[in-house]
C-alpha cells in the first residue's frame, strides 16, 4: 500500500529518480506522503477537542466560541465551590485506595498465576481476563445489585470496592508480563543460598518486579480517577466523585467550569501516566515504560 | 514448602475477591432477571420469563439491533482509521515510535465525559464549527454523532494491538514480498495483513465489546432516536427503577457478547500459555 500513493508525485521531478545510487535502499520513496498527511489529520482530530477544552478553560467570558482574553476565573469558581472541592478530594481518595489495594491484590494474583500450576490457577487465568472485556455498565449494575442485597449503604466505600475489582486485572496483566521475563534461576539460586520462599519473594522477586508494580499502580490510579460508569452506579448522595459531578453538569448544558475541571483532571491523569512511563528509566533500566505498561515482555 | 503450595497461597485473596465482587454479582443479575417488581416498586426474585418476553417488544428490539449496528460501524471506522496509523508508526516511526504511540494513548487518559463534552462544544447547533463557518448544520442528535463518539472514545483499543502485532512482524517479510515482485497492495494483502490478523481481531473485539454497552455517547451526542441498550439498562437501574427488567437487558447483552468474549479469551489464554511455557 505504501508506494501507490506517492507515485503521482514522481513525474513532478523525473530527474531525481535516475540520480539515485543503485545500491541504496529506496527509503524516501517508500515513505508514502499520503500516509503522512493522514497521520496529520488523525492527530488533528485526536487533539482538537482536548486543546479546545484546555484553551477555553482560560477564557475570560462564558463563550465557547470566541476566546476573549486570559483569565483563571473558572478555576476560581471550581476551587471556591465547597462541594466541588469535596468531590475532588473524594476522587483522589478513591483513586489512592484503589491503587494501593488493587496493586497488592493484582501483584499477588500475577505471582500465583505464573508460579503455581494447579487447576485453580488455570481457571483464574481465564476469569481474571473477563473484567477487562466486560462492558463497564454490566460491572456497575451488578455491583449496585450486590451492595443493595447485602444492605451496604452506597458511599465512597462502595465505589472503591467496585474500582478495586476491575483494577486487579489490569495490574495482573502488567505485572505478569514482567514476571514471565524474569529468570526463574535467580529465585532458585537464592533458595540454594539458604533463603526461605518468603525471603526469596521479598528480597529477590519483588524488587525485580518493582518497576512493573509501580507502573501498574499509577495506571490504576489514572483509570480509577477518571472512571465514570462504575462510580455512577455505585455512588452515594454526597460526596460524589468528580466525573459524576461532570455528568450532572453536562446534562444542564455547556458550562465553562467543566473546562476547568476537565483540564485539572487531565493534568492529574497525564502526570500519573507520565510517571508510569518514565519510572522504569528512573529505576535505571533501559527498557521503555511503554513496553512495561503495554504488558509486553521486556526483551 | 514446595513452590506450588507457596504460590497458590497468593491466589487466595485476589481469587476470593473476584469471586465475591465479580462472579457473585453477575449471578445475582442473572437471578433477578427472572424476577418482577411488586406494587411498592420492590424488586422480587422469582422464576418468570416476562422480562425476556419484553425484550422482543417493538419498543425495545430495535434498540438492541441499533446497539450492535452502531458498535459494528464504530469497529469498521476504528479499523479503517487505526490500521494506517498503527502501520505508519510501526514501519516508519523510527526513533519516534514510542513518542507517537504515547501521543495516541494520551487522549485516552482524558476523561471520556470531558472528551465527549468537547465534541458538544464543537459540533453543537451554536457550537464552534457552526460559528466558524456561519452555518447551521445539525451534527448532534444524529447516528453519525453517536458512532463518531464511540470511534473517538475507543480508538486506542484498536491501534495498540495492531501496532503490537505490526511491531512483532519481521520487516524483512515485506521486503521479501517486494522482492518476489508483489506490488505494494499485493504485499500488504498477502503478507502484512495476514501476519497482523491477530492484532486486527483483538482490536476489533476490544472496541466492539465496550461500544455495545456504552451509554455515554448516545446520551450526550444522540437524541431519542439514537438510544442504545446501555441507555435502557441505565434507565431501568436508575430513573425508572425496574431492576428486574434492567437485569434481563444486561443478561441478554452479556449472553450475546459472551460469544465474542470466548473468542478473545481463548486467544488470550493461548498467548499466555505460550509466554509462560
Amino acid at each position: 500500500m505504501s508506494t501507490v500513493e506517492s507515485r503521482p508525485t514522481a513525474p513532478a521531478r523525473p530527474a531525481a529518480e535516475p540520480a539515485r545510487a543503485p545500491g541504496r535502499p529506496p527509503k524516501e520513496f517508500d515513505r508514502p506522503r499520503f500516509l503522512k498527511l493522514f497521520m496529520g489529520v488523525f492527530f488533528l482530530f485526536l487533539f482538537a477537542p482536548i486543546v479546545l477544552v484546555v484553551l477555553f478553560s482560560f477564557n475570560s467570558s462564558r463563550s465557547l466560541q470566541d476566546f476573549q482574553g486570559f483569565s483563571t476565573r473558572w478555576y476560581e469558581t471550581f476551587f471556591e465551590s465547597e462541594s466541588l472541592r469535596e468531590s475532588l478530594v473524594a476522587s483522589l481518595e478513591i483513586a489512592l485506595v484503589t491503587m494501593v489495594i488493587g496493586t497488592i491484590l493484582g501483584t499477588m494474583l500475577a505471582y500465583g498465576l505464573v508460579r503455581a500450576r494447579t487447576r485453580v490457577s488455570s481457571s483464574l487465568n481465564v476469569l481474571m481476563l473477563v473484567p477487562l472485556v466486560t462492558p463497564e455498565i454490566v460491572a456497575g449494575a451488578s455491583a449496585l445489585l450486590l451492595f443493595t442485597q447485602v444492605k451496604l449503604e452506597l458511599s465512597l466505600t462502595t465505589i472503591i470496592l467496585a474500582h478495586i475489582t476491575f483494577s486487579i486485572s489490569y495490574v495482573t496483566v502488567v505485572v505478569r508480563a514482567r514476571l514471565v521475563s524474569l529468570s526463574h534461576e535467580v529465585e532458585e539460586a537464592s533458595m540454594d543460598l539458604g533463603a526461605t520462599r518468603w525471603q526469596t519473594f521479598r528480597l529477590v522477586t519483588l524488587p525485580a518486579l518493582w518497576p512493573a508494580v509501580v507502573a501498574a499502580g499509577l495506571l490504576v490510579f489514572a483509570l480509577s480517577f477518571d472512571d465514570f460508569v462504575l462510580s455512577f452506579f455505585t455512588t452515594g448522595e454526597s460526596p460524589q466523585p468528580l466525573p459524576v459531578r461532570i455528568w450532572t453538569q453536562i446534562r444542564f448544558g455547556v458550562r465553562p467550569t467543566i473546562n476547568a475541571i476537565g483540564t485539572f483532571m487531565l493534568v492529574i491523569s497525564v502526570v500519573s501516566i507520565g510517571l508510569a512511563l518514565l519510572l522504569p528509566r528512573l529505576f535505571g533500566r533501559r527498557e521503555s515504560g511503554l513496553k512495561v505498561l503495554l504488558g509486553r515482555e521486556a526483551a | 514448602m514446595n513452590e506450588n503450595r507457596f504460590a497458590s497461597g497468593f491466589l487466595v485473596p485476589p481469587g476470593v475477591w473476584l469471586l465475591l465482587l465479580f462472579v457473585v454479582p453477575l449471578v445475582l443479575v442473572l437471578a433477578l432477571s427472572f424476577g418482577y417488581t411488586d406494587d411498592l416498586g420492590e424488586a422480587i426474585y422469582s422464576t418468570r420469563l416476562d422480562n425476556y418476553e419484553r425484550l422482543v417488544d417493538p419498543d425495545y428490539l430495535p434498540v438492541l439491533f441499533r446497539s450492535v449496528g452502531f458498535a459494528l460501524a464504530a469497529v469498521v471506522l476504528c479499523l479503517l482509521i487505526g490500521y494506517p496509523v498503527a502501520y505508519y508508526i510501526a514501519i516508519f516511526g523510527g526513533r519516534w515510535k514510542n513518542v507517537l504511540i504515547a501521543l495516541v494513548v494520551l487522549p485516552f487518559f482524558v476523561n471520556y465525559l470531558i472528551r465527549t463534552y468537547a465534541w458538544i462544544a464543537m459540533l453543537g447547533d451554536d457550537g464552534l464549527v457552526n460559528g466558524l463557518f456561519d452555518s447551521s448544520i445539525r451534527f448532534l442528535n444524529t447516528p453519525y454523532a453517536v458512532i463518531g463518539g464511540l470511534v473517538y472514545g475507543f480508538m486506542a483499543f484498536m491501534i495498540l494491538p495492531i501496532y503490537a502485532s505490526l511491531d512483532r512482524m519481521d520487516p524483512a517479510l515485506i521486503e521479501a514480498g517486494k522482492d518476489l515482485y508483489g506490488g505494494p497492495w499485493q504485499t500488504f494483502l498477502h503478507v502484512t495483513l495476514p501476519h497482523t490478523m491477530q492484532g486486527v481481531l483483538a482490536g476489533s473485539l476490544l472496541v466492539f465489546l465496550p461500544a455495545v454497552g456504552d451509554f455515554v455517547s448516545a446520551s450526550l451526542l444522540g437524541g431519542p432516536e439514537e438510544v442504545m441498550v446501555g441507555n435502557l439498562i441505565q434507565q431501568q437501574f436508575q430513573a425508572s427503577d425496574n431492576w428486574p427488567f434492567g437485569a434481563a437487558l444486561t443478561v441478554a447483552m452479556m449472553a450475546f457478547l459472551m460469544i465474542f468474549m470466548l473468542f478473545y479469551l481463548r486467544a488470550a489464554a493461548r498467548e499466555t500459555r505460550e509466554a509462560t511455557a
